[in-house]
């Protein structure tokens, strides 16, 4: 006969799942994950607006084991936050787990990958966002120039309308030919 | 503005935005008025999210301002008012603004915003119109089917099974590996429903009016692995299944009715099933990444290194070891993809390519005699009469062994051949498969054939059998293989560590799947032993994928092979369905089982169920419809509007294509008009391509540069401004202002030359003739 924490009202709940890929049992789950990062600062109830003022530093979410590992980590945190920074608040958060989750269609996913891979946030992707973006994957494992050779091979591919840079739709156009970018975009929660 | 041009590339980053975006607010009025963004949308709203100039806007209010937030909201809320379809006050526009807001790439706080937002701009609107009776029920029944399907999905969710497990190998040894597990785990939930069904339908009525007669005596281990002996007589196999009614008192039920509709809607069920996923399956995999495969050549290999690129880093990986592997994987592969494209290579020759070809050909054709020829063994085994004792075992022994081993082997094979990777590994498969269902079938054509009273016994007890001997095989001794392994490369006595292999055990899980399909028929428990199978099997295999491998050197392409598994899987039940249809339902079987009474097991349907004999009428319109003419007509149609489909797929895929070079065209189309708008706002009013693409004495420089001056707002041309009223006008204003790239620095020629034939008029040649100075 214990007291239940009720954590979100109802109408939370719904606007949740009209608005995320989740259900209401996910949406639990990721809670929960969000609370483990730091159980002082997140608390039981959200009722009221805690959900979008309490925000966890950046920091702390790199902690989380499934961004542990990921070589944009610290980008991901800062396309999703609401300010830029990189600190999360708990929507925003339900909102990155929606767009990584199974649920989302193609061209959510893609426009969001564009923007994490747009490391200088100018809504291109230019040549030194490539070559970062390659020294991140290979974790430093390849010389200087073939990095070069690769981002001038991706670019030549990819670079539609020829200005030196890959714009959204020229993403997309390759990102929509790779049958892998679903299940590789995808982080289980 | 001139340096801002060249000055760009070298600003930070946060500058170049905010002068993209100036120019883009200009942009974007002037797109928000074009016609394309009235009209309204009948589909969903995915294609405008395409629009990043869009999106660009809506980042570029972004400022401090506190209700900066709530102006986007409005402005979002504005675009999707313009939609009439979204704004009516039914169920079916409720999905659609659902639709469209989880389609908005902003995050939650703005979505909910929008989402409040939206709901009171609809209730202010809401005309109640009466609807008609028939859209209401519509309604209805559609929103309670997507509630169900909704509820549906919860539920299955809710349950769960393994997920942690799942997720913890996910994260060691990436998504593929975690494909396989997710199969397991489905197959392993639908054997589970199957067997429910079965026991409570068709084992426990049986095992309620036998209720126990006569005691079982010892079971020997022998006869428990073999299923002969003391389990002859249980529910296990399908000779012990009573043919008439069962049931205590008033309540009839008929075991031949329960048997024959239970299995066969197992069956269509099971079918129908793998039918949708391996359809859905196939078109997000294949089908929507247009043009899957990627063609070869060397745009083929720049295309796959920007999919490695976007796409090569697997997000789920989670523990440090999987992720400085999967970072060396891919190192590995950029190299290889970087080396195969500065390869020149040299197209091979016609004979070099026929020679391959002819290799391959022979290769298959041994191996297909190969495989025929341990069918044949197979048969003459089954036939040869000595040494009866134990003879059943041995001979499932031998299929087991051969059906653990034939993988391997037929992977040393294909590697003798000329493939590529990809088709090397999916001829493996269909190889490998055509060999167990070949077995399979083989099995029931004999016991089918031979006389013996019965048979049906014989093919329930075969498959148990083979389920039972697979056991130490797949249970035991791999996984002991790969934990020695495992334990050799920790001491460094082998250099490579064992891999997960994924194919290897995905066409276990196929060959126990069809194995089980085969004989469910015949032996309903069949279904227990295969669930309690899975179960373990997930177990052992876990343990083994968590202490023992690595993530492989090659990243597997896990989607599409994930639809090359459940296509097999398709085809196995679909090829089970083919064989019990014609061998088993014609015939009859007098000697045991619950369709004794019946002329076949079909009779079922057709005496008991329909009554046959009762309606002539039904009686010959089924005839009718089973005679081989019409079923040959009903398959020939069948053959002729899958050609016309592929067909009219084709030629839509090439459309297509076309429509989106059209696309991209426009788009640049669009992009330089957007241009020239911004720059007339601006105040600059010369139409320029780049002036290094016209020679100095090329009659469209000097048309541009000496006719068209820039005060002339060059679209509103007329003839009479040249000859005299020209040097009336205010030219210094111009001048002044023009910005410098569109200053000449080449000389302005004075010559005349002759006009092309096409600028015919005049008035120009008297201007053209006129001296530098009088033209300042």
């Amino acid at each position: 006969m214990g007291n239940k924490v009720v954590t979100f009202t109802e109408q939370q709940l719904e606007d949740y799942q009209d608005c995320t890929f989740f259900t209401r049992k996910e949406i639990l789950r990721v809670f929960k994950r969000f609370r483990e990062v730091n159980p002082e600062l997140v608390p039981k109830r959200m009722t009221e607006n805690q959900a979008h003022t309490i925000v966890v530093p950046v920091e702390e979410i790199e902690k989380l084991p499934e961004l542990k590992e990921n070589p944009f980590k610290r980008r991901i945190c800062e396309v999703f936050s609401h300010d830029g920074s990189g600190n999360l608040t708990f929507e925003d958060f339900l909102d990155m787990m929606s767009v990584f989750s199974e649920a989302a269609p193609r061209d959510i996913k893609a426009w969001y990958a564009f923007r994490i891979y747009d490391l200088d946030d100018d809504m291109f992707i230019g040549r030194e966002d490539l070559l970062e973006a390659t020294r991140l994957l290979t974790k430093g494992e390849l010389h200087p120039h073939e990095r070069d050779e690769i981002v001038a091979s991706v670019l030549d591919e990819a670079d539609v309308d020829g200005d030196g840079r890959l714009s959204f739709m020229d993403f997309e156009h390759v990102v929509v030919r790779a049958p892998d970018f679903l299940s590789t975009f995808h982080i289980r929660i | 503005m001139e340096d801002d041009m060249e000055g760009i590339e070298l600003k930070p980053a946060s500058m170049r935005r905010t002068f993209t975006l100036r120019n883009n607010v200009a942009r974007q009025a002037a797109v928000n008025f074009m016609p394309s963004r009235k009209v309204a949308h009948t589909g969903t709203l995915r294609s405008r999210r395409a629009n990043s100039e869009h999106n660009a806007l809506l980042e570029a209010s972004m400022s401090d301002a506190p209700d900066a937030a709530d102006k986007q909201a409005d402005i979002i809320v504005r675009e999707m008012e313009q939609h009439h379809q979204l704004m009516e006050d039914n169920p079916l526009s409720e999905e659609l603004r659902r639709e469209a807001l989880r389609d908005l790439p902003q995050g939650l706080t703005m979505k909910r915003n929008v989402r409040a937002k939206l709901s009171a701009s609809v209730s202010l609107r809401s005309k109640q119109r009466p609807i008609s009776v028939f859209k209401r029920m519509k309604y209805r029944i559609s929103f309670t089917w997507k509630k169900s399907r909704d509820s549906f999905r919860d539920f299955v969710f809710s349950i769960e099974l393994w997920y942690e497990s799942i997720r913890n190998i996910e994260g060691h040894l990436g998504s593929a590996v975690g494909s396989y597990f997710h199969l397991l785990r489905w197959l392993f939930g639908l054997n589970l429903l199957l067997s429910i069904l079965l026991i409570s339908f068709v084992v426990v009525p049986q095992a309620l009016h036998t209720g126990g007669t006569n005691g079982t005596s010892g079971i020997s281990f022998l006869d428990f692995i073999s299923g002969t002996g003391a389990l002859e007589d249980t529910p296990l196999l399908y000779g012990h299944y009573h043919d008439g009614d069962t049931g205590a008192g008033p309540l009839r039920y008929d075991m031949a009715f329960a048997y024959f509709f239970t299995m066969g809607c197992a069956y269509l069920l099971f079918f129908g099933v793998l039918c949708y996923r391996t359809a859905d399956s196939y078109r997000r995999h294949f089908i929507e990444p247009a043009g899957g495969g990627g063609g070869g050549g060397g745009g083929g290999v720049r295309a796959r290194l920007a999919a490695k690129l976007f796409c090569g880093w697997d997000f789920g990986v989670a523990s440090p070891r999987a992720a400085a592997l999967a970072a060396r994987a891919l190192a590995h592969e950029f190299r290889e993809l970087l080396n195969e494209q500065n390869r020149k290579t040299e197209a091979a020759s016609f004979w070099v390519r026929l020679g391959r070809r002819s290799t391959n050909v022979v290769i298959t054709t041994i191996v297909l005699g190969l495989i025929f020829g341990v069918q044949y063994g197979l048969w003459l085994l089954l036939s040869v009469d000595t040494f009866t004792d134990h003879r059943e075992i041995y001979i499932s022994l031998i299929i087991t062994a051969v059906a653990a081993v034939c993988p391997i082997l037929l992977n040393f094979i294909v590697k003798l051949e000329f493939y590529e990777a990809r088709t090397a590994f999916y001829v493996t498969l269909a190889r490998t498969w055509l060999l167990d269902i070949g077995t399979l079938i083989l099995l029931l054509v004999f016991w089918t054939r031979s006389d013996m009273p019965c048979w049906e016994n014989r093919v329930g007890q075969e498959g148990y059998r083979l389920v039972m001997l697979d056991i130490p095989v797949s249970l035991l001794l791999l996984p002991a293989i790969e934990f020695i392994r495992g334990l050799m490369f920790n001491f460094n006595v082998v250099k490579t560590a064992p891999e997960f292999n994924i194919a290897y055990n995905s066409l276990t899980l196929i060959y126990n799947q069809s194995v089980l399909w085969f004989g469910m028929l015949f032996s309903p428990l069949l279904v227990v032993a295969v669930t309690i199978k899975f179960l373990l099997l997930f177990y052992v295999k876990r343990e083994s994928a968590l202490r023992a491998c690595q993530t492989g050197k090659k990243v597997w392409r896990a989607a599409q092979a994930q639809t090359v598994l459940l296509m097999l899987v398709t085809l196995s039940l679909f090829a089970t369905l083919f064989a019990l249809g014609s061998l088993f339902l014609r015939s009859p079987s007098p000697h045991c089982g619950p369709f004794r009474r019946y002329a076949s097991a079909l009779g079922v349907l057709a005496e008991g169920a329909l009554r046959l004999p009762e309606r002539a009428g039904l009686r010959r319109a089924l005839l009718f419809v089973s005679r081989p003419g019409a079923v040959a007509f009903a398959l020939l149609a069948l053959c002729v509007s899958v050609y016309i489909v592929r067909a009219r797929s084709g030629a839509q895929q090439s459309m297509a294509r076309l429509l989106r070079r059209m696309l991209q065209l426009q788009a640049k189309d669009k992009d330089f008009l957007l241009s020239a708008i911004e720059k007339v706002s601006n105040g600059e009013w010369l139409y320029s391509p780049k002036s290094e693409e016209y020679g100095a004495d090329s009659h469209t420089w000097k048309y541009l540069h000496e006719v068209r001056k820039p005060s002339n707002a060059g679209y509103h041309f007329d003839v009479s401004r040249l000859s005299h009223s020209f040097l009336e006008r205010p030219r210094s204003y111009a001048k002044e202002n023009r910005p410098n790239s569109y200053q000449t620095d080449k000389q302005k020629s004075n010559e005349d030359g002759d006009t092309d034939s096409s600028f015919s008029w005049q008035g120009s040649s008297s201007y053209l003739n006129q001296t530098d100075a009088e033209k300042r």
